[in-house]
């Protein structure tokens, strides 16, 4: 995990403006795995943005998120293709599983369980993606193995 | 090396040249080949060419962006003779090099027709590809879309050089006018009037927008054209640049699109390092920059004023369109926004001519469409075909009708979630802008959904509300309060506890969601419900009179019981997530209904017609 | 100037204009929820729609809102249609079941006749109608200590991370705006507490009762240039003192 990365670092490769806010969420988000909330002031400062826009644009996007994330992050696919080929089955064997809700991070702080609305690889329906590795044409009785690898 | 007008044409036709009966061996590296272990494919044929002693100049190995047929993938293929290997693992190498440099092609990797059992030589041949026309996914597949060279050899940036050349920007507009290109995101609206709009426009600067946010769920031409051939992407839009006098363009890319992203980053680069974009272009005074916005998750904002806002830093939130964005759009100047598919389209039509691109299609739809062909279908992927094509046609003759010889056909469901589902009787419809929607549903950017009667079609409708809960941004009262209301109705229905003045709610929500939203979004929200229940309304009336999901979906209304057919062969029970189905070897099975969460895994493997599915008391 | 027809009334107007700008000039009645004058209009409260059509659209019709809809020459624009009548009666009914408690909301259901609402209704404690009047109102003429957080069914109106912000000057300009009284505050002598932070008020300098905070006295003296204890006269020693001064020019 790359914490170390400066904030300094991330602010400079955009303009001062408020239209550099998104790109730079996107980037702290990608090197912490969540929006510190310390980080928020100094970017509200960065762009010239209010405090309260800041968190209004983070809370309103879905890549965005306060909460730290598991050490292994399970994307279920909710696209449509992969609704039809029962991705809500899995959701639920995957909540049953690891006893947490979708958009939860279990309490040992292994695993977050998320879903998304399509990925756009609906021939793989349906899919499920553990830290950007994709698992198509998924069954409900894959997820023993890929919580076992997932530890 | 900055190329120029007079440069272009000998560098392009030197690279053409390149591929004159050139031997190569391609490699798909688009998103599902690479799940399945693409790029560990192309190093190992990469190494076994090399032990072989075949260097570059003998054959060349290209890695290229997604061949539309993902279900067989990994694919490989050797050109010129288009041979076409399937579902390709590392140790398939040897014998691919093995059988290249022998001449002849290896026989268990090609494709296998499901009906003939004889195996097929080339792509050329197989019904998948035979039956389409691909101009918007021309190059994809074809060229490294990480080598601009490569996209030049195959034609990219000749219409900017012949434009830049011999063709004033009005001359561009009307070409692309006649051609009658119309907006391939789902709106239909004509590129040639919004153009020309933007253009007449007072306000500098101006802007081109590319809205690569496809949030559809099921559809992914455009992240395949972002990945597969991102200079006819850039091409497309420094034309309508040079056409409207735009000098700055963005193009708006879903963050769940990486690869998308990284191809556009680098052929960016490369095209500023050849003089195709920045400053002064191809050594002229026009000038034009791309730069890319990330999406941040949210469908909303692949609604063009939604989208603006975001590319501006701010919430997605749409606003009133009684003001145009070609008037008034980013950051209150005038903008051209358009899809991928569009502007991949529009090196063509300069190239082309306009009379060569509207010769194709249907008299108000013209050219092609790409489609993404998925669900129970036998043969997902891209299909491309012109505009008219039935349904019938894409469903059954390109992509192989349903698989599973129980199974029948039930609905295709079209546009998104803006979108309506079909039913058989509606199959010979031509797919193009306008018939769609004449009956409850829309092309829209072309997800074409297929379900087979193990779908259940309240479940479908609950399913599109329920996304619609999620992405509503919230802004006006119809869309964020209305579609709550319709999904708590359609859960009710689905769990069994609706009654049938629910279906009026449901007319009634779906009326205010209609007349009273803010945006497309909520306006077209009623579409996925209103056709369910003009196609399927017994479906509907069954959940709610006989308690009954006869598809086996909805888990309060099913049960699923073993009959005396069970031959005790035990593959139910080894797909059971649940480990609810006893039974020795040779001996009828049991479910136990207490532990049974109704997921079908069972009656999907059972190849002796054993299991039923029944009422909810069963 | 452009003219045009409201409910069958010939009216001038400059082009542009907002409908509902020239409907309230001719004393035409439209509901609205989401309107401030001192904003820019944000159309999301849908209850000022109003039909509109031309002698050239044969026939057709379409819905807008009248807060942002642009003025055009001709444009026939009537405000009690059926259609309009029943969009804005189902749109009362969805925040009658939001905020069964607010009493406006209440009032206007009844005047559309709405007596029985069938949806599932929400808790009575809730009052937002998510308006976002008082957000545009912090945010564009106050310094912005409120936003909308969230998205879609989870959209609230709040501080950052709900605590205590640093750059609310406790001016009630977002409580005074609400139109359904969303916004709770407390004042008790020399104290307002408004989003879970509390305000010294500053006594009146003739007669002690509470002013303002200085938060905000001093945010106003930078903007107007004027002293900061200028405003702290409570507003009956203003009063007087400005009768006080004119009795002197009288004189």
């Amino acid at each position: 995990m790359a914490t170390n990365i400066n904030l300094d670092d991330i602010l400079t490769r955009y303009p001062e403006e408020e239209a550099s806010l998104i790109e730079i969420l996107h980037d702290i988000q990608a090197a912490h795995r969540h929006l510190p909330r310390e980080t928020m002031k100094t970017v509200a400062e960065y762009t010239g943005v209010p405090l309260s826009r800041v968190t209004a644009v983070a809370t309103f996007y879905s890549a965005f998120s306060f909460e730290p994330k598991g050490e292994t992050v399970i994307k279920i696919c909710m696209g449509t293709a992969c609704h039809v080929k029962g991705a809500n089955l899995i959701k639920g064997e995957a909540e049953r599983k690891l006893g947490i809700k979708a958009g939860q991070t279990t309490k040992d702080g292994k695993f977050t369980l998320e879903v998304v609305n399509c990925v756009g690889a609906c021939a793989m329906a349906p899919l499920v993606i553990q830290n950007e590795q994709y698992y198509g044409k998924f069954k409900p009785v894959d997820l023993d193995k890929l919580l076992r690898t997932g530890e | 090396m900055k190329l120029t007008l007079d440069t272009f044409h000998k560098f392009q036709k030197e690279q053409a040249a390149r591929l004159e009966g050139r031997k190569a061996i391609t490699v798909c590296c688009g998103t599902s080949c690479r799940a399945k272990g693409g790029l560990d494919v192309a190093s190992a044929i990469q190494t076994k060419l090399k032990d072989a002693g075949l260097d570059e100049n003998a054959v060349e190995l290209t890695q290229t962006g997604c061949h539309g047929w993902c279900e067989m993938g990994p694919i490989v293929t050797v050109e010129p003779e288009g041979t076409f290997y399937q579902q390709v693992k590392v140790e398939d190498a040897d014998a691919i090099v093995a059988s290249y440099t022998k001449g002849n092609a290896e026989e268990k990797l090609l494709y296998r027709d499901p009906t003939t059992r004889q195996r097929v030589a080339s792509y050329h041949a197989i019904p998948f590809y035979a039956g389409q026309t691909r101009w918007a996914l021309r190059n994809v597949g074809r060229v490294d879309p990480a080598n601009i060279n490569d996209s030049i050899a195959r034609g990219s940036y000749v219409a900017l050089n012949r434009a830049l050349t011999s063709m004033t920007p009005e001359g561009v507009l009307n070409e692309v006018a006649e051609a009658k290109l119309r907006g391939r995101g789902g709106g239909g609206f004509d590129a040639g009037r919004k153009w020309r709009s933007a253009a007449k426009a007072p306000g500098f600067p101006k802007y081109i927008i590319c809205n690569g946010d496809e949030g559809d769920p099921g559809a992914f031409m455009d992240r395949t054209i972002m990945e597969g051939d991102p200079h006819g992407v850039l091409e497309g839009m420094i034309l309508a640049a040079f056409a409207v006098g735009s000098n700055q363009g963005y193009i708006y890319v879903r963050q769940e699109y990486p690869l998308a992203v990284e191809h556009l980053r680098q052929a960016i680069k490369d095209a500023h390092a050849m003089g195709l974009l920045g400053d002064n272009i191809l050594g002229t005074e026009f000038s034009f920059d791309v730069r890319i916005a990330r999406g941040g998750g949210a469908f909303v904002c692949g609604e063009s004023s939604a989208l603006m806002r975001s590319i501006e830093g701010k919430v997605g939130e749409p606003r009133a369109k009684y003001v145009h964005a070609t008037d008034k759009g980013l950051n209150d100047k005038p903008t051209v926004l358009n899809n991928v598919e569009t502007y991949v389209n529009v090196p063509l039509i300069v190239e082309k001519g306009s009379q060569w691109f509207a010769n194709t299609g249907t008299d108000k739809s013209k050219g092609t469409k790409a489609f993404s062909v998925v669900g129970k279908v036998l043969h997902s992927g891209l299909i491309e075909v012109p505009m008219g094509t039935t349904l019938r046609e894409l469903i059954f003759d390109i992509a192989g009708g349903i698989p599973g010889k129980n199974r029948q056909f039930k609905a295709v469901q079209t546009g998104g979630p803006s979108g309506g589902c079909l039913p058989e009787k509606m199959l010979d419809l031509p797919v193009d802008f306008d018939s769609l929607a004449d009956n409850g549903s829309m092309m829209g950017s072309g997800g074409l959904i297929v379900m087979d009667d193990r779908n259940c079609i309240v479940d479908v409708a609950r399913y599109f509300v329920h996304f619609l809960v999620e992405e509503s941004c919230g802004k006006c009262v119809p869309c964020r309060e209305g579609l709550r209301h319709l999904l708590d109705v359609l859960e009710r229905i689905t769990q069994g506890k609706g009654k049938m003045s629910d279906l009026d709610t449901i007319e009634r929500l779906c009326d205010v969601l209609e007349n009273g939203s803010l945006c497309a979004l909520g306006k077209s929200a009623a579409n996925p419900v209103r056709s369910t229940l003009r196609y399927f309304r017994k479906e509907y009336e069954e959940h709610i009179n006989e308690h009954f999901c006869k598809a086996g979906v909805c888990p309060a209304l099913c049960t699923y019981k073993i009959n005396d057919q069970c031959t005790g062969c035990t593959l139910c029970a080894k797909v059971c997530p649940t480990h609810c189905i006893s039974g020795s070897r040779k001996e009828k099975h049991v479910i136990d209904q207490a532990k049974c969460i109704q997921c079908g895994s069972c009656f999907d493997v059972c190849n002796f017609n054993a299991i039923d599915i029944l009422g909810s008391n069963g | 100037m452009i003219e045009l027809t409201i409910d069958g009334k010939r009216v001038q107007a400059r082009k542009g204009e907002h409908l509902l700008a020239i409907a309230r000039r001719e004393g035409v009645e439209i509901p609205t929820l989401c309107h401030h004058e001192a904003v820019e209009p944000s159309g999301a409260c849908r209850m000022c729609m109003v039909e509109v059509t031309r002698p050239d659209w044969e026939g057709w019709s379409k819905l807008v809102t009248a807060c942002n809809f642009p003025a055009e020459e001709d444009l026939i624009v009537r405000t009690r249609t059926d259609k309009v009548m029943q969009t804005r009666k189902e749109i009362l009914e969805l925040l009658i079941a939001r905020t069964p408690g607010s009493q406006l909301i209440a009032e206007m259901a009844r005047e559309y006749g709405l007596d029985h609402p069938t949806l599932t209704v929400g808790e009575l404690s809730e009052k937002c109608i998510l308006c976002d009047i008082c957000t545009r109102v912090c945010q564009n003429l106050v310094t912005g200590a409120i936003s909308r957080i969230n998205r879609g069914v989870e959209k609230e109106v709040n501080t950052p991370f709900a605590e205590v912000s640093d750059v609310c000057i406790g001016c009630l300009a977002c409580a005074k705006s609400c139109p359904t009284d969303a916004i709770e505050f407390k004042q008790v002598g020399l104290e307002r507490t408004i989003w879970g932070r509390t305000f010294d008020l500053v006594p009146c300098t003739q007669c002690g009762a509470p002013t303002l905070p200085k938060e905000q006295a001093e945010w106003l003296s930078e903007r107007t240039g004027m002293k900061v204890e200028e405003y702290f006269v409570c507003v009956k020693c203003k009063a007087a003192q400005t009768a006080r001064t004119y009795e002197n020019i009288a004189w």
